[in-house]
């Protein structure tokens, strides 16, 4: 298999730019709907999140899954029917209710009115999350810091270990797998309410470590061909170098994407959501690495006149127009 | 050879030292795995304190210790969190209800004189409850290895039940209180300009001194002491000389002096000032996981941890081959190694931790498939085997580098700005990173050239399959 990744590059760019604009939209229209573009969770928005599960070592106390109305009633007693319900676990006796941020004392009389009504509840599986609004922006503010810095850290550090135009297209294509990643959680969100959490900052900061290496082995393919052949246009060196780490790529991806996707299939609650959006930004990350950053890297070299590396040296004047040979 | 078969005596040392590592040392789990409290305690300014200084910080959190070990629970944590917030971690806590109620309030330092004729029982007292404290101590050290069982939650609740019953009665030992911390302007620990002993240095504002002066006044040239109380526990109680039977200790201002080095002044003076602060503390942020619930959650991730890894074991093996196995027999060490790190470093493992762990492995493998991509190029162009794996190994190495060092740099950031779990992810990834570099470039390459010293795995083939020349070697 041969892939000719500069011929077809409209192509590829189109596809990157309709997968950003799709996500773009969901965005929107999550902005206009709830006011933020991706459904923030409680680590972000604040509030109180009881999982409560029913004690089955009680005689009759697990005989029927637990009743939403019942608990529906409770909560509207307590002023709480804004609150979002959910049954889960194969038995349904596991009940989660996500509220506004409660005072103690309000937790514990709600838990306690919903032990009145459905039944014993195991203090041993109990899951409480109760985050307050400042500490919600905390976390989001510290965590769009650290997304801000490390890409400042990446880009110093390609500029330093290639050149200064290699680290401009790597981050390019680093905000095309943060934005592809952000537009389908921003439609997960609007489609099935799935929200983010500080989890999904720390996917978005692992995805921009990850992609970036796809981005570095063909860079480093790029530089190495240009070393060894510097009469040879860019754009075949750039075809060559891709197509020699192919394998590598496909590889790569697959064998960091199945523990991913085992921990998606078989991992617990929590991790869930982290695993699917680092699968989509591993995938995106391959995608951009091989169809984006190389070939804008190509496209970018040929319009500044640099197609040619000897050529380039003679007459290193930035913005002569290279007459195509 | 003779280097080849030294270094793989030594990395199989280091795999048999990885496992007695991970035998002995037990591997710390997060409060989301063995299930606990966390809670973030937000330090509130008043219209008196406007400012949380970092002393004021500091005093917080011994308040907030103090009230920590009154709840008994062992392996407690209090962290202070950027510049006016605490981070408590209490693991294997079964009311989190009554440990928001103690941590949240404000706390309470008062001043109390000791009643008339006590002066026996509250030997008696403080030494049953000095017993109890030190059966406490004992406890949570044992306690501390592994987790505990029911019948040791059982005898921790009875003694804390104990030591609260202890309390109460010396409490009750003195009169109510004429003095609250609020009256104290400072307390500061000091050498006296003559000595050696260190003492303490208390100051009233003007009506807490004509207070203070007539409490001491009451109790002067008795022997009965001055109960200094923080939170309705007895920190301290000096007993005041006869020569301020007339008056009191005048002025606004008292030492305190008796058998104090430089930690135990310090110390009192910290919970004097603590105490002192009208500050109120805030519960901001609670995350309580059963035990159960944790134990349920390693068990799943682990599951997946291991059948992702038993799938990247089959997939290197059936597609590179020999190198894929021998890449796989360093991708256990690379496991091992990484995991006793943990232990060794005392990495508390929490469930983003699993996940980090999990992803460095991916990135262990990637090593392995660059070099090997490049082994195979190298055959390709007609090299013979043993150039081909040495240039594998080398014109691989910018690469890996290279990328491992954009990881690093994700990681730090994760790790510098993130807080609580995000921070358990990054540091996991990281190690696993570093040890990856070493896995890859040493484990992977000695197996490969010790392999190929042996004749029966000097084929080609079982390198790069169907390759069309076939090299010498």
């Amino acid at each position: 298999m041969k892939l000719n990744v500069i011929k077809q590059r409209r192509l590829w760019w189109t596809i990157s730019g309709l997968a950003i604009l799709a996500g773009l939209v969901a965005m929107a229209i999550s902005w206009q709907q709830i006011g933020t573009p991706l459904r923030p969770g409680l680590d972000f928005a604040g509030g109180t999140r009881l999982q409560l599960t029913r004690d089955c070592s009680v005689p009759d106390n697990c005989s029927e899954p637990i009743d939403l109305a019942v608990v529906r009633q409770v909560l509207a007693e307590q002023g709480l029917e804004s609150s979002s319900l959910q049954v889960i676990g194969e038995d349904r006796q596991t009940l989660a209710v996500r509220t506004i941020n409660l005072e103690t004392e309000v937790r514990s009389q709600l838990q306690s009115s919903l032990e009145n009504a459905l039944g014993q509840f195991d203090p041993n599986s109990i899951q409480i999350d109760s985050v307050g609004p400042v500490i919600g922006q905390q976390l989001f503010a510290s965590g769009l810091l650290a997304l801000v810095v490390s890409f400042a850290g990446i880009i110093v550090y390609l500029s330093l270990r290639f050149e200064f135009d290699y680290a401009v297209f790597a981050i390019i294509a680093l905000f095309h797998d943060v934005l592809i990643t952000a537009g389908v959680f921003a439609a997960l969100g609007l489609v099935l309410g799935v929200e983010i959490d500080s989890l999904f900052i720390v996917a978005l900061l692992t995805i921009v470590g990850f992609s970036v290496n796809d981005t570095v082995v063909i860079y480093d393919r790029v530089r190495e061909s240009i070393k060894l052949q510097p009469s040879e246009h860019i754009d075949k060196l750039v075809d060559d170098s891709v197509n020699q780490t192919l394998a590598r790529s496909i590889n790569t991806s697959l064998t960091t994407t199945l523990p991913l996707l085992a921990i998606l299939l078989f991992g617990g609650q929590t991790l869930k959501y982290f695993a699917l959006a680092l699968i989509i930004g591993f995938v995106s990350g391959a995608y951009s690495s091989i169809f984006v950053a190389s070939t804008m890297l190509a496209f970018w070299r040929e319009r500044t006149g640099r197609a040619y590396a000897t050529q380039a040296d003679a007459e290193p004047l930035p913005g002569t127009v290279e007459d195509t040979p | 050879m003779a280097r080849q078969r030294l270094l793989l005596a030594v990395i199989f040392a280091l795999a048999i030292a990885a496992v007695l590592v991970i035998v002995q040392i037990p591997t710390r789990l997060g409060l989301d795995l063995r299930g606990g409290s966390q809670l973030t305690l937000q330090v509130q300014t008043t219209d008196k304190v406007r400012e949380i200084t970092p002393e004021a910080l500091d005093a917080v959190k011994r308040v907030v210790e103090g009230r920590v070990n009154g709840l008994g629970v062992s392996e407690a944590l209090v962290q202070e969190l950027g510049s006016d917030q605490l981070l408590v971690q209490l693991p294997d806590i079964n009311d989190p209800e009554q440990a928001e109620r103690v941590l949240g309030g404000t706390a309470q330092l008062e001043f109390r004189a000791q009643r008339p004729g006590t002066e026996q029982q509250i030997v008696v007292e403080n030494q049953v409850l000095q017993g109890h404290l030190q059966e406490l101590a004992a406890l949570q050290q044992t306690q501390s290895r592994g987790l505990p069982d029911s019948d040791a939650v059982s005898e921790l609740e009875q003694l804390q039940a104990a030591i609260a019953t202890s309390e109460a009665a010396i409490a009750d030992l003195f009169e109510p209180p004429q003095l609250t911390g609020e009256a104290l302007t400072n307390a500061q620990a000091g050498l006296p300009p003559s000595g050696s002993i260190w003492q303490v240095e208390i100051q009233f504002d003007r009506e807490g001194g004509e207070r203070f002066a007539d409490l001491t006044r009451s109790i002067a040239g008795t022997g009965r002491g001055l109960g200094i109380f923080l939170d309705n526990r007895l920190i301290s109680s000096p007993t005041v000389d006869v020569q301020y039977a007339e008056t009191g200790i005048a002025g606004g201002g008292a030492v305190i002096s008796g058998n104090f080095d430089a930690a135990s002044a310090q110390d009192l003076a910290i919970q004097l000032r603590g105490g002192a602060l009208p500050v109120p503390v805030e519960i901001v942020e609670n995350r309580t996981v059963g035990p159960t619930l944790g134990r349920d959650s390693i068990q799943s991730s682990l599951y997946a941890g291991i059948g992702g890894l038993v799938l990247v074991l089959i997939f290197m093996a059936v597609y590179y081959r020999l190198p894929g196995i021998l890449a796989d027999l360093s991708l256990v060490i690379y496991a091992l190694l990484t995991w006793a790190a943990f232990n060794l470093l005392g990495v508390t493992l929490t469930l983003p931790g699993i996940a980090g762990f999990i992803l460095s492995i991916g990135m262990a493998v990637d090593a392995n498939v660059l070099i090997f991509e490049r082994t195979r190029e190298e055959l390709r162009s007609g090299k013979t085997l043993y150039r081909s794996v040495e240039a594998g190994f080398y014109r691989a190495f910018s690469s890996i580098l290279d990328s491992n060092v954009t990881t690093l740099i994700a990681c730090g950031a994760l790790f510098w700005l993130g807080a609580g779990l995000v921070r358990g992810f990054a540091l996991t990834l990281a190690i696993g990173v570093a040890i990856s570099m070493f896995t890859a470039l040493t484990c992977s390459r000695t197996f490969l050239l010790f392999s190929l010293s042996l004749p029966q795995f000097r084929k080609p083939e079982l390198f790069c399959p169907g390759l069309k020349q076939a090299p010498k070697y």
